[in-house]
């Protein structure tokens, strides 16, 4: 589904360039539930965005369904977010002023397309699903962390992406409730097809996706030591 | 549909967020509010004095000179204070002679010789202060004021010095009842007796609608015994000729008087100095408040500066679901916008009660001018003032504004 080819990204620091990812390739098949492991520093992230098309790389190809969208506009790449990707973030970046029901809205109010469903029906019925539904007019400040990240994971879904990118979605959250949001992350995979992937630096969690990648200072490695 | 759900979302969003921040909002709006009252109040003001003083033209006929004693119009105190005091010194007086000679300028379709006192006038049922104003027929001519009731004084009312009047219509109004029962009454002026023979409708002009018309030879006697004039009205035909008879006219006259004993005044001369003067004056007023519209704007600037600031997380987690820089765009600058247009609403509504509170004493009036600009200028300023931030936030890196903390 997602095939990267020799991938770069490199920032600059004053004079010195930092290879956040250096010269990676990788396949992520549809319905997959990949767990990528890094340590800190690592170049996860930078690794995520790039999959999630919010960075262009610096060199090499990365071709969604079979397109190369390493040099799509930045209205194109939007345009695929919000259709194709779905973000689940470590500190949820739900936005505060919204009631949780309009922050799972979101996505569809930047939708170019003309939805197939009927927008408030299906994030009432995802909300319902994660067990968040009486909280649908509260503000993300007002219910707990483990509450928050479901309506995030809701928000993700609310387009119905083919793929679901969780940045350290437990970072924030003790292991019972981290656990039950893999659990919700799993479910998706396994239930509805939709492929996963959950960047994180914890062998635990990652111990719990079907495929494991390990990166170090950039690169894919075998085994994470 | 969606076009629609989209800037509707957008409408809604920014109301909220203007909800949430009352006093922010009041605040910053107030400069435009302030602009656009300054500007509207202008435009009402500039707008009723040139309508007030237009109207007070109008009536009289486009194509008129008048011959006046002394400085006249022009010169000295300048416009309607030597207008008043030229009505009640009387003037140093022309006569018949006067109209004969000025009859033998073949451009001047009507002339009107102007007897003037003031003094009460009273009907059987009331007394009122008014004008008498010894004239001919033609002075409804150049003044194009037309006979609601009755009829005008004929030539040979004039001749034989009929007792007989016309009312204008104010006067008429006050006097009697009704003005259409002044027909065939009796008035007193002076201690002299005129039967009324009709009435003309409302001119507008003061003097005219309060004035008591009788033929001028019937002024000849108590009244006038000197039969003199205070002022000649000529009416030319055509515009082309003013000119040439305004200058036929002062060289006739030079002949019998010192230079300094009268002046010829084209109405349109006057009209267009004063509409002058107005231009100028609505220029300077309408500055100070362009002043302080951009002024207004630039608040509108820097507030928006700050909200993308506050806002930049939330700018890229909207990046993040799939807005577009333009869909950012807009959303800072359907804000800008209806923050400004809020001030302009506030500003022209502010405007309105002023208008209406002041219109029993001075005719201000709103027109569609001044709320298109209300809107167009509060709008365009939005615009222009919002673009710079509203750009800010949409150039924003996504990855970055979604770590700002």
């Amino acid at each position: 589904m997602i095939k990267l080819q020799d991938v770069c990204k490199s920032y600059f620091l004053g004079d010195e360039e930092v290879k956040a990812v250096d010269d990676v390739s990788l396949r992520i098949e549809e319905k997959e539930f990949i767990g990528i492991q890094g340590s800190s520093g690592s170049g996860k992230s930078t690794l995520m965005h790039l999959i999630g098309l919010l960075e262009q790389p610096t060199s090499g190809k990365i071709i969604l369904e079979g397109k190369d969208v390493s040099k799509l506009s930045d209205d194109e790449l939007s345009m695929i977010r919000n259709k194709t990707v779905g973000f689940v973030f470590q500190s949820f970046n739900l936005i505060n002023r919204f009631t949780v029901l309009e922050n799972v809205l979101l996505p569809t109010k930047y939708s170019k397309y003309y939805l197939d469903f009927d927008p408030l029906k299906r994030t009432e019925d995802l909300l319902k699903k994660f067990g968040i539904y009486d909280r649908r007019n509260f503000f993300p400040n007002k219910i707990s962390g483990g509450q928050q990240q479901r309506v995030a994971i809701a928000r993700a879904l609310i387009m119905k992406p083919k793929i679901i990118l969780a940045d350290e979605p437990t970072g924030n959250l003790d292991s019972k409730t981290g656990d039950e949001i893999i659990n919700i992350l799993k479910s998706l995979n396994k239930d509805f097809g939709v492929t996963v992937v959950i960047v994180t630096h914890e062998s635990e969690i990652a111990a719990k996706t079907k495929r494991r990648i390990y990166i170090k200072d950039g690169h894919i490695v075998e085994k994470y030591l | 549909m969606k076009f629609q759900n989209g800037y509707l979302h957008l409408a809604k969003t920014a109301v909220e967020d203007f909800r949430r921040n009352k006093v922010r909002t009041l605040l910053t709006s107030l400069g435009i509010m302030i602009g656009v009252l300054s500007v509207v109040m202008l435009i009402a003001l500039g707008l009723g004095l040139k309508n007030y003083i237009k109207e007070q033209f109008e009536n009289l006929g486009a194509n008129m000179i008048m011959v006046m004693p002394g400085g006249g119009f022009g010169s000295g105190e300048g416009g309607a204070a030597t207008f008043g005091a030229g009505l009640i010194s009387g003037g140093a007086g022309f006569d018949e002679k006067d109209l004969i000679s000025l009859k033998r300028v073949t451009e001047i379709k009507y002339l009107v010789p102007v007897y003037f006192s003031s003094a009460m006038v009273e009907s059987e049922q009331e007394k009122e202060f008014g004008y008498l104003m010894g004239v001919n027929n033609d002075l409804f001519k150049i003044m194009n004021s037309k006979v609601i009731e009755g009829e005008l004084f004929t030539e040979s009312d004039i001749q034989v010095r009929s007792k007989v009047a016309v009312l204008g219509y104010s006067i008429a109004d006050k006097l009697f009842n009704n003005p259409n029962d002044a027909v065939g009454q009796v008035i007193r002026f002076k201690d002299q007796r005129f039967r009324v023979i009709g009435v003309v409708e409302k001119t507008g002009d003061n003097e005219m609608d309060s004035g008591v018309m009788i033929p001028y030879k019937t002024t000849y006697g108590s009244i006038n015994p000197n039969k003199t004039f205070w002022a000649i009205y000529i009416g030319v035909e055509s515009k082309d000729n003013v000119t040439r008879v305004k200058k036929e006219t002062e060289e006739i006259l030079l002949k019998r008087y010192k230079k300094d004993d009268f002046s010829v005044t084209e109405q349109s001369e006057l009209l267009s100095t004063v509409n002058q003067i107005f231009n100028i004056l609505n220029g300077v007023l309408v500055a100070i408040g362009s002043i302080s519209l951009l002024v207004g704007g630039i608040g509108i600037m820097n507030i928006m500066y700050a909200t993308v600031t506050e806002r930049t997380k939330e700018v890229g987690i909207r990046r993040a679901v799939g807005a577009t820089q333009k869909d950012i765009l807009k959303q800072f600058l359907t804000e800008s916008v209806l923050l400004s247009v809020f001030g302009g609403v506030l500003g022209l509504l502010m405007a309105s009660l002023i208008v209406l509170a002041v219109r029993p004493f001075f005719p201000l009036s709103i027109n569609l001018l001044a709320v298109v600009i209300a809107f167009g200028v509060s709008s365009a300023i939005g615009i222009f003032f919002g673009v710079f931030p509203a750009r800010r936030a949409a150039k924003l890196p996504p990855i970055e504004a979604i770590r700002y903390e």
